[in-house]
């Protein structure tokens, strides 16, 4: 019966902790002033509360034979979470007028720029 | 209290604070002011909704849930996959200052001028020289 219990407060430690991940994406993403701060908040989300909850059923199912489709769920979204995040963050680069306003003039070195350094080196080499 | 009684307690406090959480995304990606931000919210919202389903499948001993969380892991991946195909310039150009990519290109020639003018104010006369050849080549 004691052992039960454990058990129980083992999986509610799990369960809560993921809702406060949950809690804290959420928080980030409707707070944030930036578009790229928001995807880091949600990354958080993705990966940290998702291994919570999961982990939390899978305390709560015992060895079962759902156990490896669970560790797959882990495991797809711990792959497809930062994929998507990149792609989302390259849109921001690409097609963000605002973006030098935020990040300072220094920070961004457009394409042409890029050129024209690579111009500089290879002059230099000479 | 028996350990059925609590664990259903516990689900239930999870589940409802899920509910709370999906409708402030939901809230997030109407008022997001770019593209980017939508699209995050509704892959925080997919995330979330596969945490209720697996927790559903424990609570209500259905295994095929599972199943049902794992095929909508992978759809709500291809969902943003696709999206970001649409949105993402053909065209990897990061523009100058306060232009996107596309805007950038069309502005190019005048830029060269305003950097031109610019050499010539700091007294920088072989380096406005040698640009001054590049922009004829051209």
């Amino acid at each position: 019966m004691t052992s039960q219990w454990i058990g129980f407060w083992v999986v509610a430690v799990c369960l809560l902790f993921g809702m406060l991940a949950f809690t804290a994406a959420v928080i980030g993403a409707n707070r944030f002033g930036f578009a790229m701060n928001r995807l880091h908040s949600a990354g958080i989300g993705d990966t940290l509360g998702v291994m919570c909850i999961v982990g939390g059923v899978l305390g709560a199912t015992g060895f079962h034979a759902d156990t490896l489709k669970l560790i797959l769920i882990i495991v797809f979204m711990w792959f497809t979470s930062p994929v998507s995040s990149h792609f989302l963050t390259q849109i921001e680069y690409y097609t963000n007028p605002e973006l030098y306003r935020i990040v300072g003039k220094g920070a961004i070195t457009s394409e042409k720029q890029k050129k024209q350094q690579k111009k500089q080196k290879n002059h230099s080499r000479k | 209290m028996t350990i059925e009684r609590a664990y259903f307690i516990l689900y239930m406090i999870v589940l409802c604070w899920f509910a709370v959480l999906i409708t402030a995304s939901l809230i997030r990606s109407i008022i997001g002011p770019r593209i980017t931000d939508r699209v995050l919210a509704i892959n925080m919202i997919g995330t979330m909704v596969i945490c209720c389903i697996s927790i559903l499948s424990v609570m209500q001993k259905e295994s095929y849930l599972v199943d049902v969380a794992l095929i909508y892991a992978m759809v709500s991946f291809v969902s943003v996959l696709i999206l970001v195909s649409v949105y993402l310039p053909a065209k990897k150009v990061r523009g100058e200052y306060g232009t996107d990519g596309n805007a950038g290109v069309g502005k190019a020639s005048t830029e060269s001028d305003a950097e031109l003018v610019k050499t010539i104010a700091d007294g920088d006369v072989e380096a406005s020289k040698t640009k001054a050849d590049r922009s004829k080549k051209k």
